[in-house]
């Protein structure tokens, strides 16, 4: 069962949840180090944490006329959204807070990310990184539907909303196994709005780093965290939702945890390199006429074991 | 301690690199290239995001005031190289990663002007073709703006040197393409389509002093406000020297103008990838093992641009490195292997092929029509099929490096058969304004990519063309 | 109550006004769109510390998306392009105030008139539970017709706004295929 976490946990998540994201980013450096065919070292994979120390010196950008208050808040938003969701992921039996409709607030924390990556597109008043912003909500209108289904397909599972609760539901059998589908759709809504890999679009490179483009020192950064650490959250997460939680022979719960959300980010590194951007006016139309539909009847297949119950 | 200069020292470990690639410098760009993938100097897309300027190629004077505006935009700490040739890029890195740490050059340096370096793009307010004046600015001012963005810059006027295709219509083609739309107004008569009475807004304060938007029919029936974004000549992952005057609402493309501006006027150019037909035709004697090799690694830097522009940089990556070893002069037998992945990984990827079929179409007959040949005529199809027929062609190629027979003149060039006065680049440029109409922005980009013209093949034609009259 | 969910109600519901007085002094359009947001987050974390943090966290999540989707149609529409040059958003004043008095008025009153349980007997724990059963226990039909009658007016909306018809993309006898469609979208086709 998980109970919620003394006051030094609501240090440690964001603590843990930067090591994660560290982790993912130093993992997928050293991949790219050996695709480019330098050594792949410990320090070769640490090299970019030295966008810190580059983000602290650099002068932050200015533009004409732009709007700098909104454009603050969205650069913001993301990262602290990402951090703020980590409040109700258990690791092992604690969670900083397991609120009752812990669901609804990871999902709520990850929508605040549409409304941060809009303004962080529009604030600098740039054409490429308004285009970035806009993609942001196309690519939201498709992915989102989805992943809520994917989400309310665990909760209607565990008849709960509450995080423990579902993780607790999967006693003997994961919900990864049994809802196959719902699994596949939140990894890719994961990558989705972390901007990631296959789901980078708002950030293309044929749009010159859109939302990013305009971007330097510590708004950059603050931006490119914020996609590691929601990454980071994301892999968290599927965790209680999916894998059955902290459960499992021999180890303590923390350690079960641990190795899972850890198995789960690298799989999204990998996906991350493995695929090339999809492109919202492609992904829409898939998102809408497939994914909606598949998910939907995911949803009932909990709905149904749950009223024979 | 110094921990202003400890930062720095730290920053400049791994600086983002914004790499121009001025016309002619192809050669200096691969070499910068590889430098940068082997030191782990991850390249940047726009002056914002870079702390490095390098300048690759002989300067051209056209670009200038571009230039300057793009270090401009570069934010502090920053420094910048400029690199004629490919044998100065070790020397010039070295150098210019020193001036980066060091605490007294940054400080030496005047700081990026906020003040005057006015405005990047201010597209959304830039957007009216027409620009009644409203704003009030100088023309200059305006012209400042007009280029910003990063990498695609538009040249004062005062610079411009137009030499070459200069018939009275390219020129006024050139005239509003190219600085803008306050010289439209100047044209005077040159009424366009989209001209709308703007006159009336005289009394509302603008946002930073821009001008409104105008307004027309949009591809799905809305009247939505026109954005006039020039792409190129100076954008990354893009082919130096090429400029289309964009139209765009929302993100769908009106309209695509080619800016047919001679960049290159000043100095002939020889283009880096068709050297070996070059040579040959000049009376050299040059082996085909040679020139298969040249062709190859061309395609595989134009495989890496689209990939790059299909948001797959693992794959591009991949793809670059097989083009530098290449060039490198890597045995056959070396390369094969990792070129059967990335044509397995990248040729038979579903989700690559799904997001580019269908798009930029040009079939067989379109081409002979248009003058195309080289692999964009053989692909017959859109964006996937033409990086298909990239894929099998590099295959063929990589199996002939050894071959040591004297190079035949119809052997196809990089981008189709070899022949100065017509360059097969030119063909693919001239494609381009009718492929892009009603595409979304990162289709057009797509298709550019697909396509991928050699602006220097052009540069060697026009002052050819020059010269001669 | 306790005190910190007094004062945070308090704090919640100034913030919220706050946000609402910003609506209509702020002159840009994308601004004045964030501060509705605000505001309306303030009234889903007053609705939370009523004890209906499903319904506050609810609020919270549609609201965002809602409103960010709202900026990017009163800018797309808005007469004045981009929604970017400086704007009032008072219209026809005094027909807004009067409405707007009418409306406060008589909510005022019923925050007097309804008679107001005197105290609450036992708080249920979770009362997610009780929301879904007083919405939807009785009320089921209700709810299912309301959610086919908006899904209908949303697709009907949009049918109607597209400048493309079926005939416009499968021809006349709806038989052309592929369809005629300036962007290819995602499945077959």
């Amino acid at each position: 069962m998980v109970e919620a976490g003394a006051w030094w946990t609501l240090l440690a998540a964001p603590a843990l949840l930067l090591g994660l994201a560290v982790l993912a980013v130093t993992t997928d450096a050293a991949l790219t180090a050996r695709d480019a065919g330098r050594p792949v070292t410990v320090s070769a994979a640490m090299r970019p944490l030295l966008a810190v120390p580059r983000a602290l010196v650099a002068q932050p950008r200015r533009m004409p006329a732009p709007d700098r208050v909104l454009w603050r808040a969205g650069v913001v938003s993301v990262p602290v959204a990402a951090v703020l969701s980590t409040l109700v992921i258990p690791f092992g039996n604690v969670a900083v807070a397991d609120l009752s409709v812990g669901l609804v607030w990871f999902n709520a924390m990850e929508v605040l990310t549409w409304a941060g990556l809009w303004l962080a597109g529009w604030g600098p008043n740039a054409a490429f990184s308004l285009v970035g912003g806009y993609r942001f909500l196309a690519q939201g209108l498709a992915y989102e539907l989805p992943l809520m289904f994917a989400l309310i397909s665990t909760a209607t599972g565990a008849q709960s909303l509450r995080v423990g609760d579902i993780a607790a539901a999967q006693d003997g059998l994961w919900y990864a196994v049994w809802m196959p589908v719902a699994f596949v759709v939140y990894l890719a809504g994961v990558l989705a709005f972390s901007f990631l890999g296959p789901f980078a679009y708002p950030v293309g490179q044929d749009i010159a780093g859109g939302v990013l483009s305009e971007t330097s020192g510590v708004d950059r950064l603050m931006l490119q965290a914020g996609r590691w650490l929601w990454l980071a959250a994301g892999a968290a997460m599927a965790v209680p939702l999916f894998l059955g939680g902290g459960a499992g022979p021999v180890l303590p719960a923390w350690a079960w945890s641990l190795i899972k959300t850890l198995l789960v980010l690298a799989v999204l590194v990998a996906a991350v390199r493995r695929l090339p951007v999809i492109r919202a006016d492609r992904y829409v139309e898939f998102a809408w006429v497939v994914l909606i539909p598949l998910t939907i009847v995911q949803t009932l297949v909990p709905a149904l074991v749950g009223l024979n119950r | 301690m110094d921990l202003t200069g400890t930062m720095l020292h730290a920053a400049a470990a791994r600086p983002r690199v914004l790499v121009v690639s001025m016309p002619g410098g192809a050669a200096v760009r691969l070499a910068a290239e590889r430098q940068l993938r082997l030191r782990d100097w991850p390249p940047a897309t726009t002056p914002a995001q870079a702390d490095l300027l390098l300048v690759a190629g002989p300067l051209c004077p056209y670009l200038n005031p571009a230039l300057e505006r793009l270090w401009q935009n570069l934010p502090a700490p920053r420094a910048r190289a400029h690199v004629r040739t490919a044998d100065e890029v070790l020397a010039a890195l070295d150098a210019v990663r020193a001036r980066l740490a060091s605490t007294a050059a940054q400080r030496d340096q005047e700081t990026p002007a906020e003040t005057d370096s006015r405005p990047r793009h201010d597209r959304r307010h830039e957007q009216s073709a027409e620009q009644d004046g409203t704003g009030g600015h100088t023309s200059q001012e305006k012209a400042a703006r007009d280029g910003e963005h990063g990498e695609e810059s538009v040249p004062d006027r005062g610079n411009g040197r137009y030499i070459g295709s200069g018939s009275d219509h390219s020129s006024r083609k050139r005239h509003h393409g190219s600085h803008g739309r306050e010289e439209k107004k100047g044209d005077g008569g040159d009424a366009h389509e989209d001209h709308q009475g703007h006159g009336g807004h005289g009394g509302i304060e603008m946002p930073g002093g821009l001008p409104m938007a105008g307004q027309g029919e949009d591809r799905d029936g809305l009247t939505l406000d026109r954005l006039h974004v020039p792409l190129g000549p100076l954008l990354s992952d893009w082919p130096a020297g090429l400029t289309l005057r964009l139209v765009l609402q929302g993100d769908v493309v009106q309209a695509a103008d080619l800016d047919e501006e001679p960049l290159f006027a000043s100095r002939p150019v020889e283009s880096f990838w068709v050297q070996p037909w070059l040579r040959s035709a000049a009376g050299e004697a040059v082996g085909s093992g040679e020139a298969v090799r040249r062709r190859a690694a061309a395609r595989l830097d134009s495989l890496g641009r689209l990939l790059m522009v299909a948001g797959w940089p693992a794959e591009a990556m991949k793809a670059h490195r097989l083009r530098d070893d290449l060039l490198d002069g890597a045995p056959a037998a070396a390369l094969a292997s990792r070129l059967e992945r990335l044509a397995r990984r990248v040729g038979r990827s579903r989700t690559l092929f799904w997001l580019t079929r269908g798009l930029g179409v040009v079939t067989a007959r379109d081409a002979r029509a248009a003058g195309v040949s080289g692999p964009a005529a053989r692909a017959d199809g859109d964006v996937a099929a033409r990086y298909r027929r990239w894929l099998t062609d590099i295959r063929h190629d990589v199996a002939r490096l050894d071959d040591s027979s004297a190079l035949d003149p119809a052997e196809e060039s990089p981008r189709g058969r070899w022949d100065a006065r017509q360059p097969p680049s030119a063909a693919l440029v001239a494609l381009l304004p009718h492929l892009l109409d009603g595409t979304e922005l990162a289709a057009a980009r797509l298709i550019v990519a697909s396509l991928d013209p050699d602006m220097d093949e052009l540069a060697a034609h026009s002052s050819e063309g020059a010269a001669r009259g | 109550m306790g005190t910190t969910a007094a004062v945070l109600l308090w704090a919640l519901g100034v913030l919220a006004l706050v946000g609402g007085v910003l609506v209509f002094t702020l002159n840009s359009m994308a601004r004045v769109t964030f501060a509705l947001l605000g505001s309306l987050v303030c009234v889903g974390g007053v609705v939370t510390v009523l004890g209906l943090p499903y319904l506050g966290v609810v609020i919270l999540l549609m609201m965002v998306m809602e409103m960010v989707i709202m900026a990017v149609f009163m800018i797309a529409y808005m007469m004045n392009p981009a929604g970017l040059m400086p704007m009032s958003m008072l219209h026809n004043k005094r027909g807004a105030l009067a409405v707007s008095g009418v409306v406060f008025a008589v909510l005022t009153t019923a925050v007097f008139v309804v008679p107001w349980p005197d105290r609450p007997r036992v708080r249920p724990v979770d009362t997610t539970v009780q929301v879904g059963m007083s919405l939807m226990g009785d009320q089921m039909l209700t709810m299912v017709t309301l959610g086919f009658v908006l899904l209908a007016t949303m697709v009907g909306a949009t049918v109607l706004a597209t400048h493309r018809g079926r005939y416009d993309r499968f021809g006349d006898d709806l038989d052309q295929r592929p369809a005629h469609d300036p962007a290819g979208g995602g499945v077959g086709r």
